[in-house]
C-alpha cells in the first residue's frame, strides 16, 4: 500500500503552496475581512501567472482543455487553495478558473456550443438549481417544480431555494417533475436561461457568508425549448445525484485546508503568547488542544484522499466520499473553535481569518448534504438495501 | 551556450532543528533548495528562455537530494548530476568544491552560477574555491547580470547600498544574491517532464577522485545553540532605578 505522495504530486504541492503564500496572502491582508473577489487587475495578473503554471481550469476535462489532473492530486491542490482568509468558499480568489457546471460535458453539441463553450472562455456564467423549499437532501421526495410538455417546449411552475449565485447567472441547470407518478425517474434537467419570461430572483437570502448569499428563484409559466432539456427526459436524477456524489471531495478537502492552516496559527501563537509567566506550549490544555487538532486533520485528509483514490481508480466511492465530507467538515469545525480558543480574544477579531473560518465552516456541516444525510448514504451502502 | 547551476539542498526554513554532534539531527525533517541557489537557477533559466541554452544542475548530497534536482528539472532545468559517497558526510567547502571541478572539467560550460551562501552553513567558500579550481574569472553577490558579446557584466552589492559593475570574460563563475529576479513556479507540464530528463547518480571514483585526494580538511567540532543570559545581567527594579544603575555600570566600566 503506497501511502508516499509521487515526486511530482509533492512538486505541485510545494508549488501551490508557494503561490498561496507568497501571492494570495500578502493581496489578501489588503482586502476587507469578509471580501471573495481581488481588485480586477490582480486577479487578472493571477490568472495569467495560473496559466503559465499550467494549472488554470483545473476542473475541465483534458478534451476540453483543461490540464488533465488526477482525482488524487487535485484534491491535494484543493488542500492547499483553500489555506487562506477567502479559502473555504472562494480559494485563491478563484484564479485557477472556476470549474463550471459538469453537466454541461453531458450536453449535446447544440447545448455545448450555447453554453459550455461560452462558460469555459468565461463569457456565460451558470448555476446549480436543484434544492427547493421542500428539501434538499432528497431531491427524488423534494422537487415540486413541475414541466409540462405544450407543443415543441415545456412550461415550467414551480420555486427553488438556496441557489448559490443566480442573481449573476446567465442560465441555471435547473431540476423539474416531468412525471408525478414515478419518483426518481420522474425528474427532468433543463438548462433555463434567466432572461427567459417566467424567471425570477424573488429574494436574496443571507446566511453565515458575509459576501456571499444565496437566492430563492421563481419559475412562474417559463415556457423552454425541447432543445434545453439536457439529457434524457425523466433521466434528470442521476445527473444531480453524480454531482453530490463527485463534489463530496473537494468539499471536504477546502475542509481540511482551513483546518490545516489553523493549526500552523495555533502552534505559531502558542511558541509564542505568555501568560502567567510562561508560553502557551507549555500549558497540558493548550497541547492537548494541537494534538487533537492534528488528530482531526490527519483523519479527515487520508478519508478524504483514500475516497480520491478510489474515484481516480474508477471503484465505487459513495460511502468514501460521504465519510470524507461528514469527517472533514465535523472536524474542519472543531479545529477551528480550538484554535479561536486558544487565540483568547483576538480570535473573536476580523484581524484574524479564525472568525471567518468558524461562520463558513459551520455550513460545511449542511451544504452539500447534512452530516445525517452523509451517515444515511454509508448506511445504505453497509446494509444494504432501501429502509426508511 | 551552456549553464552549469550548482545548488544545495538544505533543511526547510520551517524544519525544527536540534544539534547532533557536529551537525544537526537529519532524522525526520523536511528539505528544499537553498534560497540563493533558488536565484541561480532562475537566472541561468532566464538566459535560457532569452535564448539557445543548455542548463546542467548539480549538487552533492545523500539521496534525498534527487528531490532538490527534480524540483529544478521540473522548473526547466535539462539534466542533472547528483553527486555522492558516504564518505562526504560533512564534508568541507574544498571538498565540495573538488568533486563539483571534476565533475565540470570535461563540460566546457560558459557560465557557472550558484548562490552565493547556503542558507545553514553560510560559508559563502565554494564558488571563489570552484571558480580557482576551474581556473575562472569569478564575482560574487550579483544583483544583476547582463551577457553580451562572449563577456559577463554584473552588478555587485556592496555593504551600504553601494553597486558595484564588473565586466567578466565569458567562461566565468558568478555567484548570485537573493531577490536578483523573481523566482518562477513551475509549470504541471515541467513537473510532468522532469522525471524523463536525465538525472546521473556519480560516486568519487566516477569522477576520476580518490577519496584521500577529497577528504575534508576542516572538522567541525561541535554544534550547539549558544545558552540564553550567559554574561548578562539583568537589572531590576523601577524604570527610574534600572536607568540609575545602567549609568552606574557604564561609569564602572569606564565606556563615558
Amino acid at each position: 500500500m503506497e501511502l508516499e505522495l509521487t515526486d511530482e504530486q509533492q512538486q505541485v504541492v510545494a508549488s501551490v503552496r508557494r503561490f498561496v503564500r507568497e501571492e494570495i496572502a500578502p493581496l489578501e491582508a489588503d482586502l476587507d475581512p469578509d471580501a471573495s473577489e481581488l481588485a480586477p487587475e490582480d486577479h487578472e495578473r493571477l490568472v495569467g501567472m495560473a496559466r503559465s503554471m499550467g494549472l488554470y481550469g483545473l476542473d475541465i476535462p483534458e478534451e476540453f482543455g483543461g490540464p488533465g489532473v488526477d482525482l488524487v492530486t487535485r484534491t491535494l491542490i484543493s488542500i492547499e487553495m483553500a489555506q487562506h482568509r477567502a479559502g473555504l468558499y472562494a480559494p485563491c480568489y478563484g484564479v485557477f478558473g472556476g470549474a463550471g457546471l459538469a453537466q454541461l460535458y453531458e450536453a449535446n453539441e447544440d447545448q455545448k456550443e450555447r453554453y459550455l463553450y461560452p462558460m469555459l472562455r468565461g463569457e456565460k456564467r451558470g448555476c446549480f438549481a436543484l434544492t427547493e423549499p421542500s428539501g434538499g437532501s432528497d431531491p427524488a421526495r423534494a422537487i415540486r417544480t413541475t414541466a409540462v410538455k405544450d407543443g415543441d417546449g415545456w412550461v415550467l411552475n414551480g420555486e427553488k431555494t438556496f441557489i448559490s449565485g443566480a442573481d449573476r447567472a446567465d442560465f441555471a441547470i435547473t431540476f423539474a417533475r416531468t412525471d408525478p407518478e414515478k419518483g426518481r425517474n420522474g425528474i427532468t434537467c433543463f438548462i433555463v436561461d434567466t432572461d427567459m419570461p417566467g424567471f425570477r430572483v424573488r429574494r436574496i437570502v443571507h446566511t453565515l457568508r458575509s459576501s456571499h448569499y444565496a437566492t430563492e428563484l421563481e419559475f412562474d409559466g417559463l415556457r423552454i425549448p425541447s432543445a434545453n432539456v439536457l439529457g434524457e427526459v425523466n433521466r434528470g436524477f442521476a445527473i444531480a445525484n453524480d454531482r453530490l456524489s463527485r463534489n463530496r471531495i473537494p468539499y471536504a478537502a477546502g475542509c481540511i485546508g482551513v483546518a490545516i492552516r489553523a493549526q500552523e496559527m495555533a502552534i505559531e501563537y502558542v511558541k509564542h503568547r505568555e501568560t502567567f509567566g510562561d508560553v502557551l506550549a507549555t500549558r497540558q490544555a493548550i497541547q492537548w488542544m494541537i494534538v487533537d487538532n492534528e488528530i482531526d486533520i490527519r483523519t479527515s485528509r487520508w478519508l478524504t484522499l483514500d475516497a480520491a483514490a478510489r474515484a481516480e481508480r474508477g471503484e465505487s466511492f459513495r460511502t468514501e466520499a460521504a465519510m470524507a465530507k461528514l469527517v472533514a467538515s465535523e472536524a474542519g469545525g472543531r479545529v477551528v473553535d480550538r484554535v479561536m480558543q486558544i487565540h483568547g480574544g483576538y480570535g473573536m477579531t476580523k484581524d484574524l481569518p479564525l472568525e471567518r473560518w468558524f461562520r463558513e465552516m459551520r455550513i460545511r456541516r449542511v451544504g452539500e448534504g447534512p452530516s445525517e444525510v452523509q451517515r444515511l448514504i454509508m448506511a445504505r451502502d453497509l446494509i444494504g438495501g432501501s429502509f426508511h | 551556450m551552456k549553464i552549469l547551476v550548482c545548488l544545495k539542498q538544505v533543511p526547510h526554513k520551517d524544519a525544527r532543528l536540534e544539534a547532533s554532534g557536529g551537525w544537526i539531527d537529519e532524522g525526520g525533517i523536511k528539505f528544499e533548495i537553498n534560497q540563493y541557489d533558488t536565484y541561480a537557477l532562475e537566472e541561468a533559466l532566464r538566459i535560457k528562455d532569452a535564448g539557445e541554452a543548455e542548463v546542467v544542475v548539480a549538487t552533492i548530497g545523500p539521496d534525498r537530494t534527487s528531490q532538490a534536482l527534480r524540483t529544478a528539472l521540473g522548473m526547466g532545468a535539462d539534466r542533472a548530476i547528483q553527486i555522492w559517497d558516504d564518505s562526504l558526510s560533512g564534508a568541507d567547502s574544498l571538498t565540495i568544491a573538488k568533486l563539483l571541478a571534476a565533475a565540470a572539467k570535461d563540460e566546457s560550460f560558459d557560465l557557472v552560477l550558484m548562490g552565493l551562501m547556503s542558507d545553514d552553513a553560510n560559508n559563502s567558500l565554494t564558488g571563489p574555491m570552484l571558480a580557482e579550481l576551474l581556473g575562472l574569472p569569478h564575482t560574487t553577490g550579483a544583483m544583476k547580470i547582463e551577457l553580451s558579446d562572449g563577456k559577463a557584466q554584473v552588478e555587485r552589492e556592496l555593504e551600504g547600498g553601494s553597486l558595484q559593475v564588473v565586466d567578466l570574460p565569458l567562461p566565468c563563475l558568478i555567484t548570485v544574491q537573493t531577490g536578483l529576479n523573481e523566482v518562477r513556479y513551475a509549470s504541471l507540464k515541467g513537473i510532468m517532464q522532469a522525471k524523463k530528463k536525465p538525472l546521473d547518480k556519480k560516486g568519487i571514483s566516477d569522477l576520476g577522485l580518490d577519496a584521500a585526494a577529497v577528504a575534508s580538511k576542516v572538522t567541525v567540532d561541535k554544534l550547539y545553540v549558544p545558552t540564553k543570559g550567559e554574561g548578562a545581567e539583568i537589572l531590576e527594579g523601577s524604570a527610574g532605578e534600572v536607568a540609575q544603575q545602567l549609568v552606574g555600570k557604564i561609569k564602572e566600566l569606564g565606556l563615558l
